[in-house]
């Protein structure tokens, strides 16, 4: 091996270059073009992703208010997040609601999937229908749903002293109100992950465990859960990372009151950040968050993974 | 005071900047012509026409400076901006809150303490810009209108009914109970917008703040707690039942209404006051033109003790060691003249603070004249508060479920873990 290096080394500098390149571009490279295509998306999320990104956390060790002078401050902010009940009172808030909107959003979406798969009548028509939260902008659709929530529902309900009182004032319960609002909209995109997982399945399986007697639920169990896994699992990953970092229906339900009751992790970043005038203590907050998210996503994919069946 | 709740428009902020950098750096150099061009950084899009015909008079006046008015959407961003790449605009006006306060401490704006033009201002108001902030004892700006955060009422239901302005707490009760009794809605209450809440907690606790306690909290700083000296829970107990109490004037499903919906409220005269300031009568009067709306400050318990509080709605300051500092004062001494300034306020419905301007007739404010020509009036609590601890929401919460305790202990414990975490900048 030595002695093979040592004789490619010596042979002439120009003849060793060409001929590597030669055998680059015949065996395993792509054509130029498709590196163009890559190109201008890695340097373009380099820029406004990735260097944003190292500088926050470069800021976090930091007293930097957003402008001015500023000193290195070691590990305070980190320690300081810590000691903070209103933060920690923010994840609480943040997992709660995250992991009640994920199942949420997965049941009904699988459920409505499996209806709009099934040959029911005007089926193009309902899959249409069930897609429109996705395209409708979700602050719009918030403060439709807040003028319903403290105007009209106080007036239908008027028997049940939660919703009379407007429940998004209700600190117990307002959360709830935002869980409504996400899971409608978060189904619409969720149907289609499902539905796509659903004409995946080959129609004979079905045919043949009909042949052998089995009931609708037993073929659920036995055949649509477990072939439409891959799909399950994407859905709750992506459900859960975006839950978690909820901002826009509390923004337009409660923002984050009664008291900071429904504040959650990026509402309180982006409050105390701009408005607060803790830039830097909450960039160190969202470090954290960041860490918190990837170790919870890949967590998921390895628990979900290993149940998913192949055909 | 509306302005520092807006929260829609930061986005905006950096169009903003844009606009005001390229301005700034438009008009750096010196022309050869002998005109001296000023850039007069405006944060008040309501008085952007007002500026105009100023300018134009003043530069009829003055042939030898040219006034470049920069009107910025999210001024306290925008000048923060500036002063960093010291680009410090030769004149400014800015809304004075506590971010302002703050600017002048670092020590960025001209000391006005020499200038003749001080001497005709209203003192109690520049009493309450120094107690924002100030560089030393420099004074650091100069308060030009004011608005006046009291109680609202509609003179006509007051008439009907033979009430008369409350002047102690009791009779305030009083009144409400009155207008019980009579079938009218004491208050509006639109807790749907969490800020509405803050204008009457400020009121109520101006009292309790008035010997030095903001001084005090920011000395004991991380101590505060149920042993420190002062705290919110030793000294805001009644504040908190007094704003709780009014609260139960409210009429039926307060917590679901805005700021919007009150004002309408109030001017179709479906109650007879409104816990808000000079600010909302402008949009009251949109509503209904033809309503007689007076403010009264919120009492306390001895009558004649009764104090306005008031927040400078517009200041005027200049850079430090500015080469076209000459101009800008010439400027500033032509804005802050009698007629100049009266035109100004009557048009803004604000209450100018040169001493012997005279307000406009409008009833609300010729109502609250006297506290201005008594110097009776303090200034906003809050702007005292650290923008991190969470005020709002938490008043808010505590007119929802009314356990003062929980509030006043939360603001204790949020003022000492700011005051624990903010490490000073130290040297360069």
């Amino acid at each position: 091996m030595a002695t093979l290096t040592e004789a490619v080394r010596s042979t002439p500098a120009g003849s060793a270059r060409k001929r590597a390149t030669r055998t680059r571009n015949d065996s395993s490279r792509a054509p130029a073009t498709y590196y163009w295509m890559v190109w201008p998306a890695v340097i373009a999320f380099a820029a406004f992703h990735t260097l944003p990104v190292v500088v926050g956390i470069f800021f976090s060790f930091t007293n930097y208010a957003g402008y001015g002078a500023w000193n290195f401050v070691g590990l305070s902010n980190y320690l300081n997040l810590f000691r903070d009940d209103r933060v920690l009172q923010a994840y609480g808030f943040s997992f709660l609601f995250a992991i009640v909107a994920t199942i949420l959003t997965n049941a009904f979406s699988l459920a409505i999937a499996l209806g709009l798969n099934a040959k029911i009548k005007a089926r193009n028509f309902w899959r249409g229908v069930y897609f429109v939260p996705y395209i409708l902008a979700i602050l719009v659709i918030g403060y439709v749903f807040q003028f319903f929530f403290s105007n009209s529902l106080p007036k239908i309900l008027s028997g049940i002293p939660l919703f009379r009182d407007n429940i998004l004032t209700s600190e117990t319960w307002a959360w709830t109100a935002i869980v409504a609002l996400a899971v409608w909209q978060a189904c619409a995109f969720a149907i289609i992950i499902y539905l796509s997982g659903l004409q995946t399945i080959p129609a004979e399986l079905y045919e043949a465990s009909s042949l052998d007697g089995a009931s609708p639920w037993r073929q659920f169990r036995s055949i649509t859960f477990p072939l439409i896994g891959a799909f399950f699992t994407i859905n709750v990953v992506l459900s859960l990372k975006g839950f978690l970092q909820v901002f826009d229906p509390i923004v337009a339900l409660t923002n984050g009151g009664p008291g900071t009751s429904t504040e959650s992790v990026t509402l309180l970043i982006f409050r105390g950040g701009f408005s607060g005038g803790e830039f830097a203590y909450q960039t160190a907050n969202a470090v954290i968050f960041f860490i918190v998210i990837t170790v919870v996503s890949l967590f998921q994919f390895r628990v979900l993974q290993r149940r998913e069946a192949d055909f | 005071m509306r302005t520092t709740h807006r929260r829609w428009i930061r986005p905006l902020a950096v169009a903003a900047i844009a606009a005001t950098a390229a301005a700034a750096g438009g008009c750096a150099q010196e022309p050869a012509d002998g005109v001296t061009t000023l850039n007069f950084f405006q944060f008040k899009g309501e008085a952007l026409e007002d500026f105009n015909e100023i300018i134009a008079d003043f530069e009829a006046e003055n042939p030898d400076i040219r006034v470049v008015q920069n009107q910025v959407a999210d001024a306290d961003t925008a000048i923060r901006t500036l002063l960093v790449k010291d680009r410090v605009p030769d004149v400014i006006t800015l809304n004075a809150n506590g971010n302002f306060g703050r600017l002048a401490q670092a020590g960025v704006f001209y000391d006005f303490s020499d200038e003749p033009v001080l001497d005709t201002i209203n003192p109690a108001v520049q009493e309450i810009l120094a107690d924002l902030g100030t560089y030393g004892d420099e004074v650091n700006g100069l308060g030009y209108v004011n608005n006046a955060n009291g109680i609202i009422y509609n003179q006509d239901i007051f008439d009907e009914q033979g009430l008369e302005v409350p002047e102690t707490w009791d009779e305030l009760i009083a009144v409400c109970d009155a207008l019980m009794d009579a079938g009218i809605q004491p208050f509006y209450g639109t807790l749907a917008d969490s800020w509405t809440a803050i204008p009457s907690w400020n009121a109520l606790g101006a009292y309790p703040a008035q010997d030095g306690f903001f001084d005090k909290m920011r000395e004991q700083g991380a101590d505060v707690g149920p042993e420190s000296e002062v705290s919110f829970e030793k000294d805001f107990a009644e504040t908190m039942d007094r704003q709780y109490q009014l609260y139960s004037y409210m009429q039926e499903g307060y917590r679901g209404k805005t700021y919007d919906d009150g004002n309408a409220a109030f001017a179709r005269g479906e109650s007879a006051m409104l816990l808000q300031g000079i600010w909302a009568t402008n949009p009251i009067k949109q509503v209904n033109p033809d309503i007689r709306m007076g403010i009264f400050p919120y009492p306390t318990d001895e009558p004649g003790e009764s104090l306005l509080v008031s927040g400078v709605d517009v200041v005027f300051t200049l850079g430090k060691d500015n080469p076209k500092h000459d101009a800008a004062m010439r400027f500033i001494d032509y804005v802050f003249q009698p007629d100049v300034i009266e035109r100004f306020a009557e048009s803004q419905n604000m209450v100018p603070s040169v001493e012997g301007a005279d307000l406009s007739d409008d009833p609300a404010l010729q109502s609250v004249r006297p506290f201005f020509e008594d110097q009776r009036i303090t200034g906003f609590i809050d702007h005292q508060i650290p923008p991190a601890v969470p005020l709002i929401p938490t008043d808010q919460q505590f007119l929802f479920d009314g356990d003062a305790e929980k509030a006043l202990q939360t603001l204790d414990s949020e003022w000492a873990k700011v005051a624990a975490r903010t490490i000073p900048v130290t040297g360069e």
